[in-house]
């Protein structure tokens, strides 16, 4: 919003370009991207495997491994990221246990998803026996997920103004009423985009599944948890390093796979917000 | 306040799934808080078993890393070097694009360029890291060769171009959150007063909103630190510690990335390293993030200080 006298002068202008230079940059990197995928992109590479010769390649089993752990990530992380969040916004005494573990777990969002893969790679890898499955990827992603689903989501239900609750409350509703009836519906449209948020940063992390030892050349798809681990992300990234033109037309096709997902979501939930479902809580 | 000091709980009151959905929501809290001790306790306890066969002195003091080589060297401090290298790089290059994409959606952009803005900064948030490696070892690095010969195919200066760009969206949004918090009087007052319109921004509202500027750069620092697949993509991992940006650079979470690929097994030297290295990477970051929530809920009074991610 421009403030009257504030519109002009040489601020406007660097504050100008700095914006060109931030629109430009996500341009130059789609316009990157969808020149070398050109030649790639077809329903043909989201179904076949991986080959040895470029132009046979596919993302068929890595496609399927992300939905296995999107599907497993949403089924963990989801139920006890919201849970532990409105836990500790609208039940949780308000004494120092609750306090450290809300700040342990806000501060635990900002630790690097390849950490959380040395921990995965110790307890479940290793200690549960789990190896380097798709099961082991999901707890391990779940892990990285939980801490970011929670600060998301705490952000969203403090927004609800406390008046809200006052008001229930002296109706005579109780806590869990007050939680289900106006909490969680006041908050929902802020915690389906923390939970989203959260799940796309997550899914697109290849680090902590590289530590696992995630397979990027597999003919199969997993067809279930225990199946070897092999993800988009991984696959993209052993495409990427390889100095074949060949195979850099395939991770830039994959890369445009997972952008193309990303934007559609922000889409949808930018449509949420702008629907009545987020006009009228 | 938060409604559980005003709690009537102690009123009784009773209603279907009361009781069910307290204990449903404390076993929640207590899986995250499990999860996350485990996270913590597993890597720390690894960490302290190698450091307990390779004293503190040799793992801070000595000038290579090198754990798996048959003249073993143990100081992480060749790594750290690169992370500041890579962290310092990417938010000085960051920062100044950053901040000032902050005041030009707060002060300046009209509705429809604020809703392409916006956009932009959504998308270039949830771009992959390993979408941002490929972009910088294939299109970045091959830019900047043909202006510049002499820079090798890993170097440096590729990954702070390509993190910074990751860490953009961080400082840009958070800043902007900053600017808002100003209060609007201040700006209606300075500009009462006859200040021109860049003396009111440079004087009355950056002085205001400093420490939740500041916040934001620690917050988006503390994510180029841990940053792993750019650089590993873009930077490569040079054997021996660098100081020059045109060659590669090796950093903490590029050496966990290249060690682990080669499966080692559990128990050995190498296998403690890298949790020792992971350790060290988790205090760090930690620590930053700790900070900067700290610095942007002190710069706006109100905000509970948890980051949108």
């Amino acid at each position: 919003m421009a403030v009257g006298d504030l519109a002009h002068g040489p601020i406007r202008t660097v504050g100008t370009i700095a914006a060109t230079v931030t629109v430009t940059a996500l341009l130059l990197l789609t316009v990157a991207l969808l020149v070398e995928a050109r030649g790639v992109l077809g329903v043909r590479f989201f179904l076949d495997p991986p080959s040895r010769v470029a132009e046979l390649g596919g993302v068929g089993p890595a496609l399927t491994g992300s939905l296995w752990l999107t599907f497993l990530v949403t089924l963990f992380a989801v139920p006890v990221g919201v849970g532990t969040a409105v836990y500790l916004t609208d039940y949780a005494p308000p004494n120092r246990t609750a306090r450290v573990l809300g700040s342990v777990l806000a501060n635990l969002a900002g630790v690097p998803s390849i950490v959380y893969g040395m921990a995965g790679l110790a307890l479940f890898a290793r200690g549960l026996g789990l190896g380097p499955s798709i099961l082991a990827g999901a707890l391990t992603l779940s892990a990285l997920a939980i801490p970011m689903i929670v600060a998301n989501c705490r952000n969203a239900l403090d927004a609800v103004p406390d008046e809200i609750r006052w008001a229930a409350f002296s109706l005579g509703a109780t806590r869990w009423q007050v939680v289900c009836h106006q909490v969680l519906p006041a908050a929902a449209p802020g915690i389906v985009a923390g939970c989203c948020t959260a799940l796309l940063r997550v899914v697109g992390a290849a680090a902590p599944l590289l530590i696992l030892g995630a397979v990027s050349f597999t003919t199969f798809a997993p067809g279930s948890p225990t199946d070897p681990l092999t993800a988009l992300p991984t696959q993209i990234f052993a495409w990427a390093a390889r100095p074949q033109e060949g195979f850099l037309a395939l991770a830039a096709g994959a890369s445009v796979g997972l952008l193309l997902l990303m934007a559609l979501m922000h889409l949808v939930l930018y449509a949420l917000r702008r629907s009545q479902w987020g006009e009228s809580r | 306040m938060k409604t559980s000091e005003l709690s009537p709980g102690a009123t009784g009151l009773r209603s279907p799934g009361e009781g069910f959905g307290k204990h449903a929501l404390l076993i929640c809290a207590l899986l995250s808080a499990a999860l996350a001790a485990s996270v913590i306790g597993v890597v720390g306890l690894e960490a302290v078993r190698f450091l307990a066969q390779v004293p503190p002195s040799r793992f801070f003091g000595e000038f290579t890393w090198a754990p798996l080589a048959e003249e073993a060297g143990f100081g992480v401090l060749p790594l750290l070097v690169g992370t500041a290298q890579i962290a310092s790089g990417a938010t000085f290059l960051a920062l100044p694009v950053g901040v000032l994409t902050a005041v030009f959606l707060q002060y300046y952009a009209g509705g429809r360029s604020a809703f392409f803005l916006n956009g932009a900064l959504t998308m270039l948030s949830s771009v992959p890291a390993v979408v941002y490696g490929y972009f910088a070892l294939n299109f970045v690095t091959p830019a900047i060769r043909n202006i510049w010969p002499g820079v090798q195919g890993f170097n440096g200066i590729s990954a702070c171009l390509v993190v910074g760009l990751m860490i953009l969206p961080t400082i840009a949004v958070l800043s902007r959150d900053a600017l808002a918090a100003v209060p609007r009087s201040l700006l209606e007052e300075g500009v009462a007063l006859g200040a021109t319109r860049a003396r009111v921004l440079l004087r009355v509202v950056t002085p205001a909103a400093s420490l939740g500027i500041l916040g934001a750069v620690v917050l988006a620092m503390a994510r180029a630190a841990g940053e792993t697949m750019i650089v590993t993509l873009a930077a490569g991992n040079p054997t021996g510690p660098t100081w020059n940006p045109l060659d590669g650079v090796r950093t903490l979470t590029t050496f966990l990335a290249q060690e682990s690929m080669g499966d080692i097994p559990a128990g050995t030297i190498g296998y403690g390293a890298c949790f020792a290295v992971a350790a060290v990477l988790f205090l760090l970051t930690y620590t930053m993030h700790a900070l900067g929530r700290a610095l942007v809920s002190r710069g706006y009074p109100g905000s509970s200080g948890t980051v949108r991610q």
